[in-house]
């Protein structure tokens, strides 16, 4: 994964979320059609695909992983 | 920052370091494997490493998605990159790992179309805007990845994209768990497990390791408090003579899992009856290819790949270093012919390998107690 495609939650970290065991917690700011606008803590704006997860809302975190919504911290 | 800064304080750190000390049994040297790659990733980074006693030795388990992919599927890979035509889609990582021949960045630079992706759902974006040429994605990936990758087949089924297909290496962590602990010459008091694929496929599965083989496991989550507690819990149930699944990573980990995940891999993918792990051999049922309902998106069925097994390197150790036989700077050939820039063995590859988690944050340590 590109430095670009990392927030400050990876921050100088040299670890490929998307090919390692490893997943990063975002907040929903808008829903679309076929996923939603996703914000991590960085400022790192990506659409995620919700389809894994129910109720989702806008300001819920979601844990992302490859683009898709897999989990929801509590 | 949430989630992040209140699992990284070095204070507490210090009262986990000592509540760790107060555990031990004196005189026991206690072995625990990290099953995850992420895992191994953060311990180098945080050197948790340091702040456990002597006797306490963590060993580095097969969970890197990138370290188990065998030569011969890398090969099959390029194969398939280097026909007419095709637009070869991958994470980044796999683009350095070493096939028989060559890695797919070599690929590339001899004309093949290989393009990086971030999740599949991109390369399934890049065959809807390439209706002309075939789009391939080579899924590699613990259940973390496959619910990704069974949902970008979900929907190409759905908006008919005829023009993209998946070589499927996606592989479960349950059966090389089960293999390792079969081994005779690993001995190991306990495992740190693997909190996001836990995510997805719940606590359940990981119960087998207490019931049929006596040894505790903790469900962790990655920052290092979440480590260093997961540890003192498996150290706490030896202490106590106790042995079962407990869940530290409870504020992601749902006992269930994430059942939506479950069913649409169920539909998607079916348990292959064998798959080669590198290092570790053939393990039966190890890992995923695409169902019947979904063959039509296999580009092993729809390309021609050599399907050829290839032996590993014979100077690389791989293979002990993903069973925790041996630890990184132990392999002949580590920092020398083998680093991240020419990498020989897949554990050098990704961040996430033993090899060059060690490589990268952790050996710099280790020279300064040499000194």
């Amino acid at each position: 994964m590109s430095a670009s495609r990392r927030g400050r939650f990876q921050a100088g970290e040299d670890r490929c979320i998307t090919c390692g065991d490893e997943a990063v917690a975002m907040r929903v700011t808008e829903l679309r059609d076929g996923g939603a606008l996703c914000e991590d803590d960085g400022g790192r704006m990506e659409v995620v695909a919700l389809d894994l997860l129910d109720g989702v809302d806008v300001g819920a975190t979601v844990l992302v992983h490859a683009g898709v919504a897999i989990g929801a911290p509590r | 920052m949430k989630y992040v800064d209140e699992y990284r304080s070095a204070q507490l750190g210090r009262v986990l370091a000592g509540e760790i000390l107060a555990e031990l049994e004196p005189g026991r040297h206690y072995k625990v494997m990290e099953v995850c790659g992420g895992h191994t990733h953060s311990i180098y980074k945080y050197g948790i490493g340091d702040l456990l006693p002597e006797n306490v030795e963590l060993v580095h388990g097969p969970g890197c998605p990138v370290c188990v992919i065998p030569m011969g599927r890398v090969d099959d890979g390029i194969a398939v990159a280097l026909k007419d035509g095709v637009i070869f889609t991958c994470f980044g990582d796999m683009l350095r790992v070493p096939g028989s021949q060559y890695t797919l960045l070599d690929a590339k630079a001899q004309g093949a179309d290989v393009r990086m992706v971030y999740s599949p759902l991109d390369a399934l974006r890049i065959a809807r805007e390439n209706p002309d040429r075939e789009v391939v994605f080579f899924a590699i990936g613990f259940e973390t990845t496959a619910p990704s990758t069974a949902l970008t087949l979900k929907r190409a089924k759905a908006e008919g994209i005829a023009n993209f297909s998946c070589v499927c290496n996606h592989v479960t962590i349950v059966p090389p768990l089960r293999a390792l602990l079969e081994s005779p010459d690993l001995r190991l008091d306990g495992f740190i497990g693997p909190g996001h694929v836990c995510t997805v496929v719940g606590v359940r599965p990981f119960e087998f390791v207490p019931l049929d083989y006596g040894r505790p496991i903790v469900i962790s989550g990655f920052e290092p408090l979440d480590i260093l507690q997961s540890i003192l819990m498996i150290l706490r149930q030896l202490s106590e003579g106790r042995c079962e699944v407990e869940n530290q990573y409870t504020r992601v980990v749902p006992t269930e899992g994430n059942v939506r995940a479950l069913e649409v891999m169920a539909d998607v993918f079916e348990l292959r009856p064998h798959f080669e792990w590198r290092g570790l051999g053939f393990i039966s049922q190890s890992a995923l290819k695409l169902s019947e309902r979904y063959r039509e998106f296999d580009a092993e069925e729809r390309f021609a790949v050599p399907g050829v097994r290839v032996a590993d390197p014979k100077a690389c150790q791989c293979g002990e270093v993903l069973k925790g036989v041996i630890k990184p700077w132990e392999c002949k050939v580590f920092g020398t012919a083998c680093t991240p820039e020419h990498a020989i063995g897949t554990c050098m590859v990704s961040p996430e390998g033993a090899c060059a988690a060690y490589y990268n944050l952790g050996r710099f340590a280790r020279d300064r107690e040499a000194v």
